[in-house]
């Protein structure tokens, strides 16, 4: 009996090798001519997260008083990564500040996209699905914004804002 | 389990970066969809993906090659150590899995089939809505199933291992049963060739070859080790390489004596009394190099050490435990004990130095001997980054300094981060106290062993493996290594 993905949920990968096997994946396909490399990897995560979540999830509501303890548990526990987060009502932005982002480490000269929007797909749409199912006014949706700062651009940390917006 | 394999593990585990399994795993899927968006060809994502696996495993190693120079460097050895490299590429535990070994005809090794009853990578494959590359479409037996890529991987740092060994021999890794494609188990085949005929191999898998050129415009070249890249390590990495730790637990000294005396011989052309000659009159010297070598050495296991140091608070953290251990050494080992170290010195080179000079050895206490180890170890710390001219008293004055200098933050989260970690660092601390009063007990064991059981029987207590001192330094290092992982989560 194979293992199942709940299984998998409980137990760490090294991820050093695979985070190379997505640079390999950008450089493959700007080669053969994807123009849209930065909807392509936030697509990659939000297929991921439609798979995730239907066998962990953080919560079962996302609403502004505890919006920045789900996005630190979705860091926390799926990538391993401690992460300071700042909200910005004004411009209804959340920056995460991620200090080993499990998806970029190194600059590539050739490489102009951040493994990390894999990430930025992933954490939004985890948050989306869990307040599709709720009929509540207070939940949050939030939605990929930029990439402001990656260690795969040559800054010492990774930078990930996301929007802050309606239902889908 | 081996010392090495327990060794390499809990390394890996610890410095390399984890996630969770399942995102690992989805990750991998949905690289093999992206592929197959572009190709619209089944049979050529999978090669695809094997071919990215193997160009993200050799990016990895050649940013860690030093580690590798110690791994065993014969073909057979390596697959022997397939659970290593399964830990080093995936990062996590190889559960139920059977080897066999198909005897080929005129080849010098035969091949070799890994059975995995469980595969992280297909787990539950098929079951998810957004499961949608589908192996049905391919036609070809041949193809690999999903773990294609982590095949690559393992075959790129097979093969990275035997070229930074200078052997002429290379390694296939073919996933011959994939549970996703509808395998009972994963399957891999590895087929060792000497370097002809992987070049032929490689020549003849025309189709493939194509197809990888015209997706990626090059091929991945493997490139040729230069001779004149050859150090001192290079050259004792045959002799010293830690997969035989297992081996030399099992040899009385006697026998360490010679295999220390055919090293010499062998690699550095000259007689062991020759080379120790050397020293002769600079035997304080001697023992200072040899303190300096040892954190030398074990700063070649990946330069772990020295990359450790460059962050300036390890540096400093590592210079006050060095700092105390030096002091502890005097004040809590008996100076018996000591003297046996100073014994086992003079009994080792009795023999393989000249006369004179394990008489001037003999003149030197056993609190000399260990100073002057201890001297030379502090110069190589100072090497590699730990400036101890400027460390204070102790570690606790050297906090409060930061704090009245405002260089460490004064947010709450910080603070409380710090604190949280500090029963961690005090039991990293206490462990490698215990670590080292066990092993300082070492000689007596050593002494008796010699004229009964043997190295290994000191080792393990006569009692077994895990219940004596090679289990508890097993162990206290377990302890350590999970405090460090608590530490980094």
């Amino acid at each position: 009996m194979n293992y199942s993905r709940a299984d998998l949920t409980q137990t760490d990968a090294t991820m050093n090798q695979m985070r190379n096997a997505v640079y390999e994946l950008a450089r493959f396909m700007e080669r053969n001519g994807t123009v849209d490399l930065k909807v392509k990897l936030r697509k990659m995560g939000k297929n991921i997260a439609r798979t995730y979540i239907r066998y962990w999830k953080p919560t079962d509501q996302v609403n502004n008083s505890n919006l920045k303890d789900v996005i630190t548990t979705i860091y926390q526990k799926i990538l391993n990564s401690s992460v300071s987060i700042e909200i910005v009502d004004v411009e209804k932005l959340v920056k995460v500040q991620d200090y080993k982002c499990a998806l970029c480490k190194y600059q590539y000269d050739d490489v102009e996209i951040a493994g990390c929007e894999i990430i930025l797909g992933m954490v939004s749409e985890i948050i989306n699905l869990i307040n599709k199912e709720v009929k509540d006014v207070s939940s949050v949706f939030i939605e990929p914004f930029e990439v402001a700062e990656s260690r795969a651009y040559g800054n010492k940390v990774c930078i990930q804002v996301y929007k802050i917006g309606g239902r889908d | 389990m081996g010392a090495f394999q327990w060794l390499m593990k809990k390394i890996t585990k610890v410095f390399g970066h984890s996630t969770n399994a399942l995102f690992y795993t989805l990750l991998n899927r949905e690289i093999l969809k992206e592929i197959n968006e572009i190709t619209k060809k089944e049979e050529d994502s999978i090669a695809i993906l094997k071919e990215i696996g193997k160009r993200a495993a050799y990016e990895s190693c050649e940013r860690h090659s030093s580690i590798f120079k110690f791994m065993p460097g014969s073909p057979k050895k390596i697959l022997e150590y397939f659970e290593i490299l399964w830990v080093v590429v995936f990062g996590t535990e190889l559960d139920d899995y059977s080897y066999e070994e198909i005897s080929k005809e005129n080849s010098k090794y035969n091949d070799y089939v890994l059975k995995i009853s469980k595969c992280p990578i297909c787990a539950g494959y098929g079951q998810d809505i957004e499961d949608t590359f589908d192996f049905s479409k391919i036609k070809n037996e041949k193809t690999e199933g999903l773990a294609c890529g982590l095949s690559g991987m393992l075959e790129s740092v097979a093969n990275y291992i035997l070229k930074i060994k200078r052997n002429d021999y290379r390694i296939q890794i073919i996933e011959q049963a994939c549970i996703a494609k509808g395998g009972d188990s994963l399957q891999f085949i590895c087929k060792i060739y000497d370097y002809k005929q992987w070049k032929e191999l490689m020549d003849s898998k025309d189709q493939e070859k194509t197809t990888i050129d015209a997706y990626f415009g090059e091929h991945l070249e493997e490139e040729i080790v230069q001779e004149t890249k050859l150090d001192i390590f290079d050259k004792l990495q045959d002799v010293i390489s830690i997969d035989k730790l297992e081996e030399y637990l099992d040899e009385p000294l006697e026998t360490i004596k010679k295999r220390v005396s055919d090293i010499i011989r062998d690699k550095l052309n000259m007689e062991p009394d020759h080379f120790f000659d050397y020293f002769r009159n600079y035997e304080e010297d001697m023992i200072r190099i040899i303190g300096y070598l040892g954190i030398h050495l074990l700063n070649e296991y990946g330069g772990i050490l020295e990359k450790s140091l460059k962050n300036e608070w390890v540096a400093k953290v590592f210079g006050y435990l060095f700092k105390q251990v030096k002091e502890m050494v005097s004040l809590f080992i008996p100076l018996d004990v000591i003297r046996d170290y100073n014994e086992l010195l003079v009994n080792f080179l009795e023999g393989l130095a000249p006369v004179e000079m394990v008489d001037n050895i003999k003149q030197l206490t056993g609190k000399d001997t260990i100073n002057l180890l201890f001297e030379g170890a502090q110069m190589a710390l100072e090497n590699l980054g730990i400036a101890f001219t400027e460390l204070k008293e102790n570690i606790w004055e050297e906090l409060k300094k930061e704090r009245e200098d405002g260089l460490i933050s004064s947010e709450s989260t910080a603070v409380d981060k710090t604190r949280e970690r500090v029963p961690q660092i005090i039991n990293i601390i206490q462990e490698m106290l215990m670590i080292i009063t066990d092993i300082l007990t070492l000689p007596i064991r050593i002494f008796i062993s010699e004229s009964h059981y043997g190295l290994k029987t000191a080792i393990n207590s006569v009692i077994s493996e895990e219940e004596g001192l090679y289990g508890s330094i097993k162990e206290r290092f377990d302890s350590i290594f999970d405090q460090i992982e608590e530490i980094r989560k």
